[in-house]
This record gives structure tokens, sequence and C-alpha cells, in this order.
């Protein structure tokens, strides 16, 4: 298990298109530059898919942990 | 020197010309005919809703500067911040449905027009953040896609015991990027979007394998041409490299029509792959006995055509193929098909949150039509729909249960799920 400080927790479990991702983007704004949001997804494509959002977004993925059908991805406030 | 705004939408403008786009901005006689066919205006009877008047700076900046005559007529003044705002305001608040188009007297399609005026805001950096963003990430995604390849594999198959359980098959499977397999599905982001297809395919013995990824393009939606291609490019490329003989893309709205009718376009080169929207291959299983129906559905139900799907995609009677099997009591909406009036979430405006109320407001005659049937589920093949009409449904206190129309189908011919194993309930 990751030992990050989460500051917000996001469940995206069985969101249509293309909430996931929408619904990320706006709540990393809720938390202080330097925090930590974890979402959590049962989307495969999760796994590409928010590594390539935090990269254009200038975001950063701590970590990422598979737990069965569920995916738990850890995303750092860089700005 | 520095290029007003003017020159620059000018230059765009001529850069773009063609003979379609010379048409539209020329013949508009504004008989407002359109502004009827509009399910925005009809529920706010607002002048800037009128579809024709979407696309009066565009059409001014014409005039001014490329129509015969136009440099004396001393009218027409220079484009303004002020008009891209009121650009920006037409082009991104339109769903893109093209009802208007169905009754023009001309056959003008406003929508072009709006696609060419969010090629202009474009140019300027004008876009909704979200549908940028979204763009973004799918193309940043397709250039990294090898580094996740195994973890997305591995990933999928922690949902295979559910497929055996539904199909009653110990070998059934999702293959991900299965070289010579005979269909690439591309389906949506989220296993809802995967499992009930793979379901399907696995219990009609279809040869086939998933895409890596989301058949969703908003590229499109944003008006960034350059990124929609890029984003079409990856699917292309891997269906390419796998060397499928047909894409069948997952219920959805838009992507069907952005690969079957516009990828080849943008990349400038034919397809070497045939493009079929999901409902084509599974209405042929059932009409060749290849999948049983063991449970029909009784309870009323009404299908919502989706404007990207039927009206922009043509496919309107497979999914009422197999509703009409699987269902004892299907009532259509009144209008249908081509006629059918926008649910409201389409363009993108689901993926722009501050839009909420708008789209309420501009959902009165979708809320009003599916009231009309007295149905109790609501079929519909696209995910922004599906947001929409669950946000009318709780506006509008409709009372239905709004579904996919492939979940229908596995309930129909899968076997019946045990508690807590449904995809759906996988998912939430």
């Amino acid at each position: 298990m990751s030992e990050h400080n989460v500051d917000l927790e996001l469940d995206l479990r069985g969101l249509a298109c293309p909430l996931p991702v929408v619904k990320a983007s706006k709540s990393i704004k809720d938390v202080p530059v330097g925090s930590v949001m974890k979402v959590v997804a049962t989307d495969p494509g999760a796994l590409a898919d928010f590594p390539a959002w935090a990269k254009t977004s200038g975001n950063e993925i701590l970590d990422i942990e598979r737990n069965g059908s569920e995916i738990n991805i850890f995303i750092k406030r860089m700005k | 020197m520095a290029v007003s705004i003017s020159e620059q939408v000018r230059d765009l403008l001529k850069e773009k010309m063609n003979r379609q786009l010379l048409y539209y901005l020329d013949i508009c006689a504004r008989c407002g005919i359109c502004k009827d066919a509009c399910h925005i205006y009809r529920a706010t009877g607002r002048v800037e809703h009128v579809p024709s008047y979407r696309a009066e700076v565009l059409r001014r900046v014409y005039n001014k500067y490329l129509a015969p005559l136009g440099r004396l007529r001393r009218d027409y003044g220079e484009v303004t911040e002020e008009d891209l705002q009121k650009m920006y305001e037409a082009a991104f608040t339109c769903t893109g449905c093209r009802r208007c188009m169905v009754y023009c007297p001309f056959g003008i399609d406003i929508t072009w027009l709006i696609s060419m005026e969010k090629a202009v805001l474009s140019s300027f950096g004008r876009v909704p953040e979200e549908l940028s963003m979204l763009a973004d990430a799918a193309v940043e995604k397709g250039k990294s896609i090898e580094l996740y390849r195994e973890i997305m594999a591995e990933q999928i198959k922690s949902y295979e015991p559910e497929l055996r359980a539904r199909t009653g098959m110990p070998e059934a499977s999702i293959p991900i990027g299965e070289k010579g397999a005979r269909v690439l599905y591309v389906a949506l982001a989220g296993i809802h979007s995967i499992l009930p297809a793979a379901i399907i395919f696995n219990l009609a013995g279809e040869d086939w394998t998933l895409s890596m990824f989301e058949a969703a393009n908003y590229g499109y939606f944003s008006g960034e041409t350059s990124k929609a291609a890029e984003i079409a490019k990856r699917i292309v490329d891997e269906a390419e490299a796998l060397g499928v003989k047909e894409v069948v893309i997952t219920e959805c709205g838009h992507a069907f029509r952005v690969m079957k009718y516009l990828a080849g376009g943008w990349l400038k080169r034919d397809l070497p792959f045939r493009v079929r929207s999901i409902f084509q291959p599974f209405a042929e299983y059932l009409r060749d006995g290849r999948l049983k129906v063991h449970t029909q559905i009784t309870e009323p139900v009404t299908y919502h055509d989706p404007c990207q799907l039927g009206r922009n995609g043509g496919v309107y009677e497979e999914p009422r193929e197999i509703i009409k099997t699987i269902c004892t009591d299907f009532r259509e909406m009144t209008p249908n098909r081509e006629k059918n009036w926008c649910c409201g979430g389409g363009g993108g405006l689901v993926a722009q949150t501050d839009l909420e109320n708008y789209r309420a407001e501009t959902g009165r005659l979708k809320a009003e039509q599916i009231k009309a049937t007295g149905a109790k589920t609501v079929a519909t093949p696209c995910e922004n729909c599906r947001l929409q009409l669950a946000l009318l449904n709780e506006r509008y206190d409709l009372g239905v249960t709004i579904t996919a129309v492939t979940d229908m189908l596995v309930e129909a011919v899968a076997v019946p799920a045990a508690k807590g194993e449904t995809a759906e309930e996988i998912s939430r």
C-alpha cells in the first residue's frame, strides 16, 4: 500500500465518458500546490490516461496501485 | 506590423475557403426556417440561438473582405474582441446536431460554418479549457502507449472471471492488441464500455481484439483539427499494425462518424479496413442466430437517436432491430430518426461543466418527447446523450431508467448475473 498523505480522494468508478479526466482536472485545483489527490478508477485505460493527462497538465503521478479490478492513482499538484 | 484581428480571420477564411464554404456563406437567405428546427432556439427564444445567426460574424468577415463588392460596403465594421467573444459563444453552445440542415430549404450545413468558427477561435487560442485538455491528454497517450501496454493487458485480465461467468464459457477472454484478429473493437474509457461488448463478442464467436485507445475524439469537439487527426491516427495506426479487416466503434455518438467519415480526410488517405458501428455486427449476430435471446424485456422501452450516430452517421435501423428483438413493447418517440430532437448534450457541451443549466433548459423538447411515449426505459448509445438524459430525468422528473443498448442485449442473451457481479456494479 502507498503511504502518501492524501488531501483529496476522488471516486471515479463507473463514470461515463468523458467525466473521469474532467473531474480529476477540476478537482486538483481544489487542493494546494504540493498536495496529493488520490483517484480510484476501474477503467483499465486510466493506467495510461492519467499519466498522459498529468504530463500535459504539468502534474506528477507519484504512484499507481492495482488492487483487483480497482486502480488507485496518486497525483501531486505541481502548479 | 501587427496583424489585426480582422486580417487574421480573413487570412484563415481565405486559406480554408472551398466551394462548399463559399456556397453556404453566399446562399443563406435568412429565411429563419432553421430557428424552428433548433431545440435551443425553441427553448430560449433568443436571437443569438437562431442557427443562421451563429455564423453571422464569419459571414460579415466574408462579405467585407472576400465577397464581390464587399469592400464598397462601409457598414461592415472591423472584427473586434467583442465579435470574437460572440463567435465563441455561438460556436461552443451549439450541439452540432444538424437538425437545422434537415429543414433548411437550401441544405445549408450550419455546423460546417461553426466548425470554421472553431478553427478561427482555435487560431486565437480560444477553446474551452476542458475540451482542449482532453484532446491534449489523448494525443500524449498516443505517444507513450507502449509503456502501458503490458500493465493494461494485465488489468483487463482481472475482468475475465466476470466475463466467463456471464458467458458460461471457460475459455472466454478479452484479447488486447492481438495481431491477425478480424475485428478491432474500440471502446470508451471505462470497463462498462468493454465488458458488455466482450460478453457479446465471445457469445457470438467473433474473432476480435480490444484497442488500447478510447474511441472519443475531443479534438473534433474543440475544433482543433490537427489534434483530432492525431487522435484518430492512433487507432488507424493500431488497426493497420494488427492487420484487422474491420474497426468496430463502441456505442458512442461522434466516434463512429469521426472514424467512418472524417478520419480518412484528415489523414489524406483511404483507410484499409471497414468501419462499423457496434450495432451493425450485433444486429447481424441476432439475425444469423449467433446470439440466442432467453429473456425478453417486457416494460415499455423507447430509443433516443443520438444526432452524431443517426442524423450525422446514418445509423438508425440496427439499434432498433436489436431493441425490437429483445423487447416486447418498443415505443418510438415522435419525431424520430433524421427529425429527432437533440437531447442538448452534444458538441462537447456535457464536458463543459458551467453549461449545466443551459443544457437543462435547452433539453426541454427532448424531455417532453420522452414523457409522451410513456416508456419506463430510454435506451441510447451515446454516453454524452446518457449524461444529458440523466440531467433531464432529474430536472423534468421523468422517472425513467437510462441505459445503453448493449447492456440490454447482455441481459437478454447472457447468463443472468449473480448479485454484485454485473459489469455496471463492478464499475461502480
